[in-house]
């Protein structure tokens, strides 16, 4: 392997055209329809991560523009602008120029739209229309239960369906094959596990163990899924149970600091440890509804580290009962 | 990354192990000295005062080890009863001589924090033993001049620390700062003196907190120090807070405070542990606490600033409350996230900036760039192929620094 020009797996295999699209056939044939036609309507694109949304959008404008594709399309994530105000100026702004060439339109790809809020999709489904003449949006969601009715009426969805075994496992050897990279037959098996039906996490599960040099067995990509998997959280919740409040609270400023973690990714990680402590079956649900509570307060804004010391001293006092409990 | 907080607090590995470390005040300091050559059965006791950290403890600590004298002391912190006075230095103070050893010296710090309403009858108590006394007593006091005082004033030999001048904390801090590899900048060094106010325990606290773990320091790296210093009420007001018997009580503080409650939310926050050792109390406060910061942020997201009453009694009334016994005196902190913050700023940014080029490249939200790729890459970035991805990338050698110390 020459390490020269060594990119992300993820995006050196990431589909150019449509028909290299993993599975979704379905998708895929209406999709070719469409660049036959040369115009599309707006399009909602849901399903689970990893199973080729985006790609699937970047194909698309990909086969409709040409090499020149950037040209004719915006890349916007829900998530990252602040507000829906920020969206619709860069619409605005990006639409206001024609498009030439022999696609009147321009593609807006629209990621992650389920992060935004109802009022958010209102306006969005109005700037949808103010700009129909000249753009067409590509909206991705995991959830399209999460998008308003408005919206999917607007649009043509598809559905992007979990990928199987069979699927994740033959892309992934395809890859180790073309770059030189010995799997094993238990290696793919314990990449197909961690992956959890995502193909991104499988390809970057296989290019991190491989970067490890030697061999990709089993054991390998489970060492790379234990060290790409924070300890802190876990070591933060048993320094709570344990009463060491103040070594907690540490752990937790560094992890938001320094790890750069956001409030609800720490709560969530809290709730997937909380299952794996050893602590008393039916404390797991009391702790779990303390973990739901927190959560719902972050979403709605409340202040992280006030929030997530509430939650861990709660676990010191629930680290002392079941103490109690115990010696009694 | 390097900015963590590594090892013992500088305070105490640079505390004075002899008489001649002891830096300022050299002239209350020998003639604490000779009281203690010159003791003997009936010579008065000392009382040691002066502001804060300027050396009266240390002053007792390492005399009583270079003349050999066993140290008994007791401090605020500590139960001061009638009762309990007698009974721990009472012996010690009757049978001073042990075959061997010089002898004894009983210390007792902040004796102004000897409240007449809590540790009752603990004065009186203190009196009794100057006078009972066949050791000798030093005593130390910020201010000697309560009237509370007075009778302790008239039995004791009075020895004044003053404020330690800046022309001498200036010297000893760059000597700290030589012994733990820093290049600090005269200028630094001369606003973080100019700030302690001639106290030099929490000159050295500053110091650390700026300059722990940096190779280098800027003035710039100090400047936040002085916003900081205009918070200093904030430790009366916590006083109160805690103090506070009734939700009546508490909810004056948030009047009787000049400090904004955004800011005070943050020093709450940060003391409810010092202040609360007990699980069920600090649960209790916590939940309070917490339940404040939901009113303030839907009053703040709203507009609705009438929601804010609440939030005040939530974080007055409800942080006072959760206690069940006595107040305790405490010694309460500067907020560390503030003093994190200041200290990862530049590797949050650098950090925020890879991310951003992550996400760019790799078609993510910066968040789905952080959960999803991140974890991976920096498990990559130390090998050589890590090497290339990180030049495909666009990362520059701090980034990469960076993000391979999460891995």
């Amino acid at each position: 392997m020459s390490f020269e020009e060594m990119v992300l797996w993820v995006e050196k295999y990431r589909p150019m055209v449509l028909d290299d699209i993993v599975n979704q056939k379905d998708v895929v044939e209406r999709l070719k329809q469409f660049v036959k036609s040369r115009n599309i309507p707006h399009l909602l694109f849901v399903g689970p991560p990893g199973t080729g949304k985006t790609t699937a959008a970047l194909c698309l404008v990909h086969e409709l523009y040409g090499e020149s594709w950037r040209q004719h399309t915006l890349e916007l994530n829900a998530s990252d602008e602040r507000g829906i105000q920020t969206i619709r100026e860069r619409v605005k702004d990006y639409a206001r120029t024609v498009s030439m060439g022999e696609v009147p339109f321009k593609v807006i790809i629209l990621d992650e739209c389920d992060a935004m809020t109802a009022d958010a999709q209102w306006s969005l489904r109005r700037i949808m229309e103010m700009f129909w003449r000249t753009t067409r949006f590509a909206l991705i969601a995991n959830y399209g239960s999460k998008i308003i009715e408005p919206i999917q009426s607007r649009c043509a969805i598809f559905r992007f369906s979990p990928l199987s075994k069979d699927d994740v496992a033959g892309r992934v050897r395809y890859i180790a094959e073309k770059e030189g990279v010995k799997l094993t037959d238990d290696g793919l098996e314990a990449i197909w596990n961690v992956s959890g039906g995502d193909l991104r996490r499988a390809i970057n599960a296989l290019q991190a163990a491989a970067a490890l040099g030697g061999v990709v067995d089993e054991k390998t990509v489970y060492k790379v899924i234990g060290r790409a998997t924070p300890k802190e959280v876990r070591e933060m919740v048993e320094k709570a149970l344990s009463g060491k409040f103040m070594e907690a609270r540490e752990a937790l400023y560094r992890l938001i600091m320094e790890y750069g973690l956001s409030g609800p990714d720490i709560v969530r990680q809290v709730h997937t440890e909380v299952f794996n402590l050893k602590i008393p079956e039916e404390a797991k649900a009391e702790i779990a509804n303390m973990v739901g509570e927190i959560d719902h307060r972050l979403v709605e804004g409340a202040n992280e580290d006030i929030q997530l010391s509430a939650l861990l001293a709660q676990l010191v006092k629930y680290g002392q009962l079941l103490r109690q409990k115990s010696a009694a | 990354m390097s900015a963590t907080y590594v090892g013992a607090p500088w305070v105490d590995k640079y505390r004075p192990k002899k008489i001649s470390d002891i830096i300022g005040n050299q002239e209350a300091v020998q003639q604490f000295v000779s009281w203690l050559k010159a003791w003997k059965p009936g010579a008065k006791p000392a009382l040691l005062h002066g502001p804060p950290g300027v050396g009266k403890t240390v002053t007792v600590e390492v005399a009583a080890q270079e003349l050999g004298y066993e140290l008994i002391a007791l401090n605020a912190s500590d139960v001061r009863s009638a009762d309990a006075i007698k009974r721990t230095l009472g012996p010690a103070s009757h049978y001073g001589t042990i075959f061997g050893q010089r002898g004894r010296l009983i210390f007792l710090d902040e004796v102004d924090g000897i409240s007449t309403a809590e540790d009752r009858g603990g004065l009186t108590a203190v009196l009794e033993l100057i006078r009972e006394a066949r050791t000798p007593i030093a005593l130390a006091a910020n201010d000697p001049w309560d009237p509370k005082l007075r009778p302790l004033r008239e039995a004791c030999l009075m020895i004044r620390f003053n404020k330690v001048r800046v022309t001498q904390l200036v010297p000893f801090l760059r000597k700290i700062c030589e012994a733990e590899g820093v290049k600090a900048d005269e200028r630094a060094l001369r606003i973080i003196a100019d700030l302690a106010e001639g106290d030099v325990r929490s000159a050295i606290n500053d110091l650390q907190a700026v300059a722990g773990g940096r190779k280098v320091l800027k003035p710039e790296d100090v400047e936040w120090l002085r916003a900081r210093n205009r918070q200093y009420g904030a430790f009366d007001v916590l006083k109160m807070l805690f103090m506070a018997r009734t939700a009546k009580e508490a909810k004056e503080v948030i009047n009787s405070s000049l400090i904004d409650y955004e800011t005070l939310l943050q020093w709450v926050h940060e003391n409810l542990p010092l202040q609360y050792t007990d699980p069920e109390e600090l649960a209790k406060a916590y939940d309070a606490l917490s339940l404040a910061d939901v009113y303030l942020g839907r009053a703040k997201r709203k507009q609705r600033w009438e929601l804010l009453r609440y939030f005040f009694d939530l974080m007055t009334a409800g942080v006072a409350l959760a206690r069940k016994g006595k107040y305790h005196f405490v010694k309460y902190q500067f907020p560390k996230k503030i003093l994190m913050m200041s200290r990862t700023k530049k590797a949050r940014e650098l950090r925020e900036e890879a991310i951003r080029i992550i996400a760019s490249k790799c078609h993510l939200s910066r968040r789905a760039a952080k959960t999803e790729i991140l974890p991976f890459l920096s498990i990559m970035l130390p090998t050589p192929m890590g090497q290339g991805i990180a030049k495909w990338l666009g990362l520059s050698d701090d980034m990469v620094k960076i993000l391979v110390h999460e891995g």
